[in-house]
């Protein structure tokens, strides 16, 4: 399945790196126009769950990287065994001066949480996004939460330990 | 009943009653909640101590808050807290509402959550065993005898600084004051 797959691939689309980490995992590593098609032909190959979509910050070769995880329910005419199971996992590299990527609500409804989640603590805006309001944090940051170059232990001097202790009155 | 404290409930029925029906209102915040369940079920039975768990705060008298608090959970806490009928008692379940624990340097939670509402009394450890809660339930009972399970009473004195320190933490807070607050200069109310 790895091979044949990774051939195919290789057939179809030019401009994209594939490397194979372990048995059942794929890395595919592509450019950021190139990466809805792929993505499409995946899930027409069988690979329909979108299991996660996550950013990883390279500040030392300053891009983020965003990385569709893929995986699939039934393999081989709904016979589902383990040693079957295949992760694909889709790579492709941002630049940090302008983080900017197309929504992929299109293909994979369910990435619509994730795009929010990224766009909050990374701040990669997803163009076509229906609503990248915040998700999870509450507060306003400078700098999103999960950039390296945020530093968290200043932040939490800065908020967290100038909130006073309550004076309590004598009686 | 037990008979060497008919005495206690002939002076202040009230107290010993609220001391024996302690009424958690059942807050998830946190790992610390997975302590709960065998606590409140047949495993430890809390029962036994007269603690049993509601489902809505205007029943409650006893907050366990069981785990880190984020920014978002604190809003929710102090509305839960707000709602709670007097007389209420907060007990921090863990390291993390103590002082932060192992998300100190969190950009997240916040740490000392005595800063925002009063707690009256703290387990620590992580995670703390079910029968530490049996035992903060019967320190809370002594605190209770002694009138020192006062932090109801504390926040209606200090609501001032509490309602400040809230604001530092969740920017504007969109319900209105429990208590009338006086202005920012001296904290004077009553």
């Amino acid at each position: 399945m790895n091979d044949s797959l990774r051939q195919k691939l290789e057939a179809t689309f030019k401009d994209i790196l594939i490397a194979i980490p372990e048995e059942s995992r794929i890395a595919v590593t592509a450019e950021n126009d190139g990466v809805p098609a792929i993505l499409r032909f995946l899930k027409d190959a069988g690979f329909d769950h979108l299991a996660l979509l996550s950013a990883v910050d390279w500040i030392e070769d300053d891009c983020f990287e965003l990385c569709f995880i893929l995986t699939s329910y039934m393999q081989n005419d709904n016979e589902y065994t383990d040693s079957q199971r295949l992760h694909i996992i889709l790579k492709t590299p941002i630049p940090r001066e302008k983080p900017q990527f197309k929504t992929v609500i299109g293909i994979f409804p369910n990435a619509e949480p994730y795009e929010r989640e990224i766009h909050e603590l990374f701040g990669i805006k997803f163009e076509g996004h229906p609503r990248l309001t915040p998700l999870l944090l509450e507060r306003e940051y400078e700098i999103p939460p999960f950039r390296k170059d945020f530093d968290t232990r200043k932040y939490v001097e800065e908020v967290f330990d100038k909130i006073p202790l309550v004076e309590e009155k004598d009686k | 009943m037990d008979r060497n404290q008919i005495r206690k409930w002939l002076k202040a029925p009230a107290k010993m009653a609220n001391k024996y029906s302690l009424h958690a209102i059942y807050f998830c915040t946190g790992c610390g909640i997975i302590e709960v369940p065998p606590v409140i079920t047949s495993r430890w039975d809390a029962e036994r101590f007269g603690v049993i768990p509601v489902a809505t705060p205007r029943q409650a008298n006893l907050f366990l808050i069981t785990g880190y608090v984020s920014v978002k959970t604190l809003r929710a806490i102090i509305r839960t807290y707000e709602q709670m009928p007097e007389p209420k008692y907060t007990v921090g379940f863990g390291s993390c509402p103590i002082n932060g624990g192992m998300y100190w340097d969190s950009y997240n939670t916040i740490k000392h959550l005595d800063k925002y509402i009063p707690i009256d009394g703290w387990i620590a450890g992580c995670m703390p065993r079910p029968e530490a809660i049996f035992i903060a339930v019967t320190h809370l009972w002594t605190l209770i005898d002694k009138d020192m399970a006062n932090g109801y009473i504390r926040y209606r004195e200090n609501y001032n600084s509490y309602r400040r320190n809230q604001e530092l933490a969740l920017g504007k807070l969109e319900w209105p004051p429990l208590f009338p607050v006086s202005d920012e200069s001296q904290g004077n109310e009553q």
